[in-house]
């Protein structure tokens, strides 16, 4: 029996000559055939894991496993790993039949197979007939098919894919997001995306890790990590969000803008405070004084599929909201809410508590 | 109208130095091949060059310069990838390029005293044990002065390839399973080729024609087409001669600059 885990990060800490810590204590598991997102602001060390699965650097301290054995000082060039490189990195002096044909001429295969092989690379990324190019005469978007085409040829167990959309346009981005993810269902293999783009990461991954400061805040699924941030770095970095501060006043109950609300969450000391996060499109405009809060429209701004509007309440606090409707600034008008549009976070609280917290009043929730 | 008045006017000093310094002493050359040593016009000095000792020497000429450019690249090559790798690599590069701001002559008379009878070379090999021997004027000291003074020349073109050379390109290649030898033969050593071309033409080149080394180091024990051309010219007075030979050693650059010609391929 295979084991569903392909890569484990035990205790990973990387540091840098001038003593830089680049990655803190990381530990991480990835399992077989699926797409997993790294994302983080740059410096923040996702590149850096992505580095020390490929074999490019060592971890200063903790085990690196792959397939169950620990790969801490296996040379790149012995690894079941391919990478595609953010500016490609394809061999200049070399068309692009040879440039996917590379890794197969290293391991010796016969011409046969490698032409075979190479064919079927470049059909999969929409590149057949290509094969005599010069690298210099694809444009952007065929190179970086040309990298995914060299990666994927050597059937590698893992492909790790280090911010390979950063340098295409908005539109020819968006394509190659479907596309990815569709050649990743297609392969089965996994990939290991790293970006700093969340829309990216929300729109093509099983799971994501949300990175800042070498440390892993969070991972889940893009729906995991959309509704429930652990705290406030998420919630601001995945989506844009409202984040203001509140008191627990006991489970299902929560104080923030000068009133209390009912909400979802549960398992925090009564009176603790928090801080609430309440998505901009969670956010429903009423008349004045039909809503659970009152607010003042103070900027307006037009985003093409909705209203962007900045609006603040009495306390003094600010709401983006998300609206198709008209209003104008200055007005007074209401917010309305769901009480599971509520999301309450606490203060440093870790990844391990807050999923056991999780579990914990889920449980309540479906016995009480 | 004015704007191009000005260009043409800029263009002046260049063309006029061209036609004074390069054009004119070419034509010159040619002219002065096609008289004979008493000043009449025939084709007797091209006839003399076909002659065994003219092409004895044009082909010796071709070893020395072939052996010096060999040696040149061999240790240039593998310094200027070290010199990539240190921290300061650009003072690393200076020093190793100073040496060839001094005057070619100083260096050779410097070498005159180091492989002289009582020189520091023979003074190493008595303490080694070997014993004193004669180095001076030996093909070994002529080829091994001459790398000497091109090594800078052979670095500089080759430092600047594998420097600009994208260092992803070297982690693409390893994740592909490609050996630190792979990687050099198949993506470092190919993506340099056009600094290691140009270091070898401008060792190549000038090496076909030195001549105060042949007889400073060498003591006209090696001549090559430069020795002769000088000979010709200042001792035994027959320019039509000396300017045959330099015919062909034009034409012999021409051709090497074709051939070691590079296309322009990615960058």
């Amino acid at each position: 029996m295979e084991n569903a885990s392909i890569i484990q990060f035990v205790n990973v800490t990387k540091t840098f000559a001038d003593d830089t810590i680049v990655l803190d204590n990381v530990s991480f598991e990835i399992e077989r055939g699926k797409f997993y997102t790294l994302l983080g602001p740059s410096g923040c060390g996702k590149t850096t894991i992505l580095r020390l699965i490929a074999g490019f650097i060592e971890p200063t301290s903790g085990e690196v496993y792959f397939d169950g054995k620990k790969i801490n000082h296996l040379p790149a060039n012995k690894r079941q790993v391919n990478t595609v490189f953010q500016d490609y990195a394809l061999f200049p002096h070399l068309n692009v039949f040879e440039n996917v044909a590379f890794g197969l001429r290293i391991k010796r295969e016969k011409k046969s197979v490698i032409e075979a092989k190479v064919k079927e690379a470049l059909s999969f990324v929409n590149l057949s007939g290509y094969e005599n190019r010069e690298i210099s005469e694809m444009s952007g978007g065929q190179r970086q098919r040309v990298a995914i085409a060299r990666a994927i040829v050597n059937e590698p167990k893992v492909i790790l894919l280090d911010e390979p959309l950063s340098a295409l346009d908005l539109k020819l981005r968006t394509q190659m997001q479907y596309e990815l993810r569709e050649l990743q269902r297609r392969l089965g293999i996994t990939f290991i995306f790293v970006t700093h783009d969340q829309e990216e990461a929300l729109a093509m991954s099983d799971e994501i890790f949300v990175i800042n400061k070498g440390k892993i805040q969070q991972s889940g699924t893009p729906i995991d990590i959309y509704d429930e941030p652990i705290n406030r770095f998420v919630a601001d970095f995945i989506g844009e969000s409202n984040i203001v501060k509140g008191k627990m006043i006991e489970d299902y109950l929560v104080e923030f803008a000068g009133k209390r609300f009912t909400c979802v969450d549960g398992g925090i000391t009564p009176n603790e405070p928090v801080e609430i996060v309440i998505r901009p499109e969670d956010l429903e405009i009423t008349k004045k004084g039909a809503g659970k809060l009152e607010v003042t429209v103070h900027s307006k701004l037009f985003r093409g599929v909705h209203y962007e509007m900045t609006c603040r309440d009495v306390e003094g606090n600010d709401w983006l909201v998300h609206t198709t409707r008209k209003v104008d600034v200055g007005d007074m008008i209401g917010l309305d809410f769901e009480p599971e549009a509520i999301h309450v976070m606490r203060f440093d609280e870790s990844e391990e508590d807050f999923d056991r917290r999780m579990e914990q009043y889920t449980e309540e929730e479906a016995n009480g | 109208m004015d704007n191009k008045f000005l260009r043409n006017l800029y263009m002046v000093p260049y063309a006029v130095w061209i036609i004074v310094f390069v054009i004119a002493p070419i034509l010159l050359v040619l002219y002065y091949s096609f008289l004979d040593i008493h000043g009449n016009f025939s084709l007797v000095n091209y006839e003399r060059f076909f002659t065994s000792v003219y092409l004895k020497l044009t082909l010796s000429s071709f070893w020395y310069a072939f052996l010096i450019t060999l040696i040149s690249l061999l240790v240039a090559y593998p310094t200027a990838y070290l010199l990539t790798k240190t921290k300061h690599k650009h003072l690393w590069l200076l020093l190793i390029i100073v040496p060839s701001w001094i005057n070619l002559l100083l260096k050779a008379y410097a070498f005159i005293g180091i492989f002289g009878a009582y020189g520091a070379a023979n003074n190493f090999l008595e303490f080694i044990g070997i014993g004193s021997r004669q180095l001076l004027f030996t093909d070994f000291s002529f080829v091994f002065v001459a790398v000497y003074i091109f090594i800078p020349f052979m670095i500089l073109p080759i430092f600047n390839a594998l420097n600009s050379l994208n260092p992803t390109l070297i982690d693409a290649a390893n994740d592909l399973g490609a050996s630190r030898w792979t990687t050099f033969s198949k993506v470092i050593f190919p993506l340099t080729l056009n600094g290691v071309k140009t270091g070898c033409q401008v060792v190549f080149i000038p090496a076909l024609s030195l001549f105060m080394l042949t007889r400073l180091i060498a003591g006209n024990r090696v001549i090559t087409l430069g020795t002769a051309i000088e000979q010709h010219f200042l001792v035994t007075q027959d320019w039509g001669m000396g300017s045959t030979i330099a015919v062909f050693l034009i034409l012999i650059m021409f051709l090497i600059i074709r051939l070691t010609g590079f296309r322009k391929r990615g960058a």
